[in-house]
């Protein structure tokens, strides 16, 4: 047991807001590791071939070190993802967290090759009765004119904990797009860095979180832009039920030398319970003049009127409750292209508000 | 478009210098003995002797700031913490001496109080050298004095909230503030007393290497209503000068209370203040702040709204010039149902100077149907320069309603070429759109200090964009 401080934000602020970094305690890092086998691959070709990946995740920023380092000395899966398609091929690996694969330790490096396309879905379960670790790292080097979406689907139990560590480049002309649908975990632990050196190069996020009973999600974002006329644009929207808490700290840096480059960034919390907390810190630095940013943040709970029109209609509150926290989730829900993905996060929604 | 470099700037009467003339200067640095002799010298009752020794040692406990600007320049060892001027406390300007009266009068102190103000204290660096408030207020039972002659005068009132709202605790410089305070104005209006025309507190500090400490206490009593105005400026010399002052507001049950700033302190000052107000039921507490002078600023005003229904507004805007670091903002915990917080900040950066906006909006779970909106906007002008917006949003419990929004830019090419297309060159179209992103600001403003913001902006603006 352990208590141990993670993802802190690259600036800090007053050490009495609590929002530099989170501490978690009690928390179990497993010593002994062992083997992770289920795992289940769908979509590999020759144009998406998946290699062993050693000896790279060094990260700029990462969840923090002890975590890093532990994938470093003892990750389980180790995948080179090299991306050859031209036209939008999709890569589907589910992991499974079971009685016999409890720990899961994933390096995984995403390369997409000039001029291709592609999607890539990492679906991460768990059993219900397991006590499961999962600590990830994914880095993602898209070259020019690359086009690559990547979805990340959490729907761990709530007795796992699921921390991740994201690192993105992005070249000239390409575009990275990242939907993350963060679900699960007792503590569900996220810290994404996007580096935009290219010119031209855009980063789309996307995310949806639900949180119930006791669970803490804690997303440290940080994106900067570097090359002439970035973009970024960061979306989360999110629910929370019961006791459930979340720390959002979402960071765009303008460098200097990035003319005319572009950031967005709306974070949006429905609080569901009385005793649900949301805590937010959109920052934005800026040293460059030419450069357009803007930020959004609101929190509060779901609208009465709207409430009374749909139960007016004959739902019960528990229904439209569903229906309203659908409705927010829709526009990213809308993006997603597998339907099959879609229907199995639409019903995800549902048992989880239940 | 081309732009020009930027000149240092003619600050002509804030710069005015007057010789370094003292009745008495502390021996710089921060020791018991020091504090012991401050305490000796200003005849304070035991318990404040007391309180003065209890801050130091919070003091020598406390850490520095782990963020926001780099202040490690600052030695204590450097600063000489009480400077008393050479003159007594006075209420006729006649008995001020020639040099100090003339400061005032060409920063258009006694002018403005014949003008627009209800009562006037000055302070020049650890004394309040001039005090006055009109009759017809005095009557009405309204209390406005420096604050050594409160602690005498008022030991109750000023023992019961005197470091109350803002405990030496807080952090190392509220501390410091405890042990070497000095000076500062101290206001109470009683129950229903309405202060139509606003009181002015100016603080000047014209020694070097030096600090000032001034110690601001407004009660405002149940019904009651006040606004305060607070002026701070200082020439600049080559050594780092501190300010950490205080400032502590009571606002009781259904009472009023607006707070105006315009701090124009010189470019080597440390401008490391704290304020705090403390909101009763449906009262209001409003504050108005231009922030234009320091080399590093860490300031920001806090309201607690501790009474159902309390109200807080806070409008402000900062202004970093070449070798400025203004790390600016807001705080506001929602602390009893049905309490509305709106927050307006703006900041302009230039020449290489570096604006932050930091802040926090807590809404606990006491302040059920509380709302809360911040609105924050930054403006680069030129391409050396940087901003940073650093809000934090606490938000604890559901039935809320909590908005924040933030842009960051530069001056739209569109809106000069509009301008300039009716007729204005480059430069006044952009100083134009410059005084018209202040303008949330400056009209909320008395029109004798919005029209002194609006000559301070087009000072910082000379030579700084084409």
């Amino acid at each position: 047991m352990e208590k141990i401080k993670l993802n802190e934000t690259p600036v800090r602020t007053s050490r009495n807001f609590n929002i530099n970094n989170i501490k978690l305690e009690n928390i179990k890092i497993p010593q002994e590791i062992g083997k992770f086998e289920n795992t289940k691959i769908t979509g590999q070709n020759s144009k998406i071939n998946i290699q062993e990946n050693k000896n790279d995740c060094n990260l700029t920023y990462g969840i923090g070190e002890v975590l890093v380092n532990q994938i470093k000395e003892n990750s389980n899966k180790d995948m080179k993802i090299i991306i050859d398609s031209k036209t939008n091929k999709e890569l589907k690996i589910e992991f499974n967290l079971d009685e016999k694969n409890i720990n899961l330790l994933e390096n995984i490096k995403i390369v997409a090759n000039e001029n291709t396309k592609s999607t890539i879905i990492l679906k991460y379960t768990s059993k219900d009765n397991i006590e499961g670790y999962h600590n990830g790292i994914i880095k993602v080097l898209a070259k020019e004119d690359s086009e690559i979406n990547i979805m990340i689907i959490n729907l761990l139990n709530e007795k796992t904990s699921n921390f991740i560590s994201i690192e993105n480049v992005a070249e000239k002309q390409s575009k990275i797009k990242y939907t993350i649908i963060d679900f699960g975990g007792k503590h569900s632990i996220t810290n994404y860095y996007s580096n935009l050196e290219g010119h031209q190069s855009e980063n789309k996020i996307s995310t949806i979180y639900l949180g119930k009973n006791t669970q803490t999600f804690d997303m440290n974002y940080i994106c900067e832009l570097m090359g002439q006329s970035a973009n970024i644009d960061i979306d989360v929207q999110g629910a929370l039920k019961n006791s459930s808490k979340k720390h959002f700290k979402g960071t765009i840096d303008f460098k200097k030398g990035c003319k005319r480059a572009k950031g967005n960034e709306n974070e949006s919390c429905m609080l569901l319970s009385d005793t649900a907390k949301s805590l937010a810190l959109p920052m934005l630095l800026c040293s460059e003049e030419d450069v357009e940013g803007n930020h959004s943040s609101s929190a509060g709970k779901i609208g009465e009127k709207e409430l009374f029109y749909i139960t007016s209609r004959g739902f019960t509150i528990k229904e439209a409750m569903k229906l309203m926290v659908r409705a927010k989730f829709n526009k990213i829900l809308e993006t997603i292209k597998n339907e099959e993905i879609k229907s199995e996060i639409v019903n995800e929604i549902s048992k989880r508000l239940d | 478009m081309s732009k020009h470099k930027i000149n240092e700037i003619d600050r002509n009467i804030y710069d005015i210098k007057n010789k370094d003339e003292y009745d008495f200067k502390i021996e710089k640095g921060l020791t018991r003995e020091i504090i012991e002799e401050i305490s000796k010298q200003k005849n304070d009752p035991v318990w404040m002797r007391k309180f003065r020794i209890k801050a130091l040692e919070v003091y020598n406990k406390l850490e520095l700031p782990t963020w926001g600007p780099d202040i490690s320049e600052l030695n204590m060892n450097e600063i000489a913490t009480y400077v008393k001027p050479k003159t007594k406390l006075s209420n006729s300007w006649e008995d001020v001496p020639e040099d100090i009266k003339n400061t005032f009068d060409k920063l258009g102190i006694p002018e403005a109080e014949k003008k627009s103000l209800a009562g006037v204290g000055a302070q020049y660096d650890s004394e309040v050298v001039y005090h006055s408030m009109k009759e017809d207020l005095i009557k009405q039972g309204v209390i406005y004095t420096d604050m050594e002659t409160a602690v005498t005068e008022y030991p109750d009132l000023v023992k019961e909230h005197f470091m109350k709202c803002v405990p030496v605790h807080d952090h190392k410089f509220v501390a410091l503030h405890g042990a070497v305070w000095s000076g500062g104005s101290f206001v109470y209006v009683p129950k229903g007393v309405k202060v139509d025309i606003p009181l002015q507190s100016y603080f000047r500090l014209n020694s070097p290497e030096s600090g000032q400490f001034e110690h601001t206490l407004i009660i405002v009593d149940e019904g009651a209503s006040l606004h305060f105005i607070e002026g701070c400026s200082a020439p600049k010399y080559n050594k780092v000068n501190l300010h950490a002052g205080c400032v502590e507001l009571y606002v009781k049950d259904n009472a009023y209370l607006r707070y105006s700033t315009i701090e124009n302190w010189s470019k080597n000052m440390l401008n490391l203040n704290t304020k705090k107000a403390i909101v009763g039921k449906n009262a209001q507490v409003d504050w108005v702040t231009g922030s234009f002078g320091s080399k590093i600023s860490m300031l920001y005003p806090m309201s607690v709204l501790n009474g159902e229904g309390a109200k807080t507004e806070f409008t402000g805007i900062s202004f970093a010039g070449m070798g400025q670091n203004l790390d600016n903002g807001f705080k506001v915990i929602h602390n009893a149902e049905h309490t509305s917080s709106v927050i307006n900040a703006k900041s302009i950066s230039k020449g290489g100077g570096k604006c932050t906006y930091r802040s926090l909006v807590r809404i606990n779970e006491n302040a059920k149907n509380s709302k809360a909106s911040v609105s924050c906007e930054s403006l680069m002008l030129d391409d050396i320069s940087v901003s940073d917006t650093i809000p934090v949003n606490d938000i604890r419990t559901d039935d809320v309603e909590f908005s924040h929004e933030a842009k960051i830019g530069k001056i739209s090419d569109k809106t000069i070429f509009y301008l300039m297309s009716r007729g204005l060159s480059e430069e006044d179209a952009k100083a134009m759109i410059v005084r018209g992103f202040a303008y949330p600001t400056s009209k909320e403003l008395p029109v004798e200090y919005a029209v002194e913001m609006n000559n301070l902006i087009d000072l910082e603006l000379e030579g700084a964009i084409g």
